[in-house]
């Protein structure tokens, strides 16, 4: 058994990469407006993988993260999400590839109208998986330490709590990709703190690759790898793991 | 069939109340502008409904008219003979005449005058289906005696039995009452009696006035035998009567209620006045749903952006639109509803005016309140069809 998977290991890496990027080019507006973003940008990112982008703001960080997560149409170069190429691909087309990545904001985005549990399972419900959305809901939300908070409205928690239950909504439903732009940035020190350490433990347990937007410097040590973006070009690209080995 | 829509979050439901008194405020905006078509179909319907009242109250299927009035407004009156004439005709049982004139009354509270309408006719001829008139044909056998309609206007005053007034300076007292209502031709309300106290008051009413008498009639009310046909009946009596009658079936698509109807629709404003403003209050409805179904897209923009983001279809967003929009039109129908049905009540009891809410009016009015709360949803929707998810990100 062990053996097997060694082998696959070392076999077909590229079967391994959550996301490959090649060349790709990204503009805003068109005509004379036209304004590139990103440019020439080549990326693997591993699965399993906990990854840092930072940058200058205005540096394009945002728009990467919205490229990865299948938010707009592309049309230069190559960008493949868990094997499927998507530049190229039409808008319609895109939705289904969203249904795989898990997406937390700087804002928590709940509906206020909706209870905790209501909120997380408005992802479960995606799934098709209506019958048990509420139990896998709860759970999750109790993993995240908001057992006794799960039938609250948004309006009676805590940012911090706002923040996890819209982890546990990105989360639920298990995604192979997690995109995060400034998760902690409305929180306080030790509230961020908890947030990306939860984030932590949930995707090195279940082989998720986080790419994780952030200006905070207390939290890069959560990260495996640190990449920078500077004017829209990949400035530098270090790799954590090869100096502080982890156990895993 | 796939129930799991059943068991969904109910967004669309959520959203809407989550803010209680925005719910309330919400449904108010729906609830007037429902009232605002009820009322103003009301006054329509009521105007026409009004106008063929009477006339739907006559014991005949035939009815004999002056060619010249074309319309109840017009006191043009035939010679009563004709009708001696039309009784030998086959399949006709008999035929009444019938007597309309305006009067003066005098509010025996006031001792203003009022103009009313007098209908009378031969206590012997049954010509009007009015239960509550054949009760008092004995009371009405005395002179000066009359019945007055306890739908008449408020200004003609109290409306019972045993009130003294004048009409057409004479004394009259009131016997009973029966219930008709006001239309364009009857003044501010109707008094019945018979056809030999109605010569009390109009035979002579000095020069200015038409002078009346048995030798004519305002209609002739026929009734026929039982499989006598109505339009045989009809075609033989135009053929063989001078041209100075007219010939209707009282019902029917050419007939006497129709025509009357008609009339009131092609030569006046009201048609067009009220359907101008019930149309008005239809896009004001428009306008209002609108307004709430965008702000709750414009409060819950990035919320509906993460849906997308998630992987939501543009579908999915719309049904949750048009959901709103449908319980907007429902909870916002029902309250509309019932203030109009008291509003009704109030305004018939105010107007004499013959207000109807009939099924059909407020079905039609429900899917009017539908439509309305369905192209605001259409329109509001495609803001939220315009959400990019990418906005989302960058707060
Ligand atoms: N919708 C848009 N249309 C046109 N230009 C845009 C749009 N969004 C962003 N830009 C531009 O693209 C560039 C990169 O923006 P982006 O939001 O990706 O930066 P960022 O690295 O996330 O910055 P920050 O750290 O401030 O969030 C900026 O110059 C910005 O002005
Ligand atoms: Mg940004």
């Amino acid at each position: 058994m062990v053996a097997t998977i060694s082998e696959q290991n070392s076999v077909s890496v590229a079967k391994e990469l959550a996301i490959k990027i090649e060349h790709l080019n990204f503009y805003f507006g068109t005509g004379e407006l036209r304004k590139q973003v990103l440019f020439d940008i080549s990326l693997d990112l591993p699965k399993g993988q906990i990854v840092i982008l930072t940058g200058p703001s205005g540096s394009g960080k945002t728009t990467l993260l919205t490229l990865l997560g299948a938010l707009r149409t592309l049309h230069e170069g190559s960008l493949q999400v868990l094997g499927k190429e998507i530049v190229g691909l039409p808008d319609k087309a895109l939705i289904p590839i969203r249904r795989n990545i898990g997406f937390i904001f700087q804002a928590h985005n709940l509906f206020e109208s909706l209870s905790a549990s209501q909120n997380v399972e408005t992802s479960v419900e995606l799934t098709r998986n209506i019958g048990e959305k509420r139990q896998l809901a709860v759970d999750m939300l109790g993993q995240l330490g908001l057992s006794d908070r799960v039938d609250y409205k948004p309006n009676a928690l805590s940012g911090g709590q706002k923040q996890r239950v819209a982890i546990a909504r990105a989360m639920v439903n298990r995604p192979k990709i997690i995109l995060a732009d400034e998760p902690t940035a409305a929180l306080d020190k030790a509230s961020g703190r908890d947030v990306v350490t939860l984030m932590r433990h949930f995707c090195e347990e279940a082989g998720t690759t986080v790419l994780m937007v952030t200006h905070d410097n207390r939290i890069l040590d959560v990260a495996d790898r640190i990449i920078n973006l500077v004017d829209g070009r990949l400035e530098s690209d270090s790799d954590l793991e090869t100096q502080t080995s982890r156990i895993s | 069939m796939n129930f799991t829509f059943l068991k969904r979050v109910p967004l669309a439901w959520l959203n809407l109340t989550h803010d209680r008194k925005r719910f309330v405020t919400s449904l108010g905006g729906v609830a007037f502008a429902v009232l605002l078509m009820f009322v103003f179909t009301g006054f329509m319907n009521a105007l026409y409904d009004s106008q063929i009242q009477l006339l739907t109250k006559l014991n005949g299927e035939v009815i004999v008219i002056n060619r010249l009035k074309n319309n109840m407004f017009v006191p043009a009156s035939f010679a009563r003979r004709r009708l001696y004439q039309v009784r030998a005709f086959e399949g006709v049982a008999d035929a009444y005449p019938f007597y309309i004139s305006e009067g003066a009354w005098k509010n025996p509270e006031t001792g203003q005058s009022f103009s009313v309408r007098t209908l009378a006719f031969n206590l012997g001829d049954p010509v009007l289906s009015l239960p509550a008139v054949n009760e008092y044909i004995a009371e009405l056998q005395l002179p000066n005696a009359a019945l007055i309609d306890t739908r008449v206007r408020p200004e003609i005053g109290p409306t019972e039995a045993g009130i003294v007034s004048e009409l057409a300076d004479r004394r009259i007292r009131i016997v009973g009452t029966f219930e008709l209502g006001t239309d364009f031709a009857s003044g501010n309300g109707n008094l019945v009696m018979s056809d030999v106290n109605f010569l009390r008051y109009f035979a002579d009413r000095g020069p200015e006035e038409d002078t009346r008498s048995f030798a004519t009639a305002d209609l002739g009310v026929v009734k026929l035998k039982p499989g006598a046909t109505v339009e045989k009946v009809v075609a033989a009596l135009q053929q063989a009567l001078p041209a100075d009658v007219l010939v209707l079936p009282r019902d029917g698509p050419d007939g006497f209620v129709t025509r009357e109807r008609l009339y009131w629709q092609e030569n006046t404003n009201i048609g067009f006045v009220f359907t101008l403003l019930t149309t008005m209050s239809f896009f004001v409805g428009i306008i209002l749903v609108y307004q709430i179904l965008y702000t709750d897209v414009a409060d819950h923009w990035a919320e509906y952006a993460t849906l997308k983001a998630m992987g939501y279809s543009n579908a999915y967003l719309l049904g949750v639109v048009l959901q709103e929009a449908g319980f907007l039109s429902v909870l916002g129908f029902l309250p509309g509803f019932a203030v109009s049905y008291l509003l009704y009540n109030a305004a018939a009891a105010a107007t004499g005016l013959f207000f109807q809410m009939t099924s059909e009016r407020v079905v039609n009015l429900f899917v009017a309140t539908f439509v309305m709360c369905l192209v605001s949803g259409v329109v509001a929707v495609r803001k939220v069809q315009s959400t990019d998810p990418a906005e989302v990100f960058g707060g």
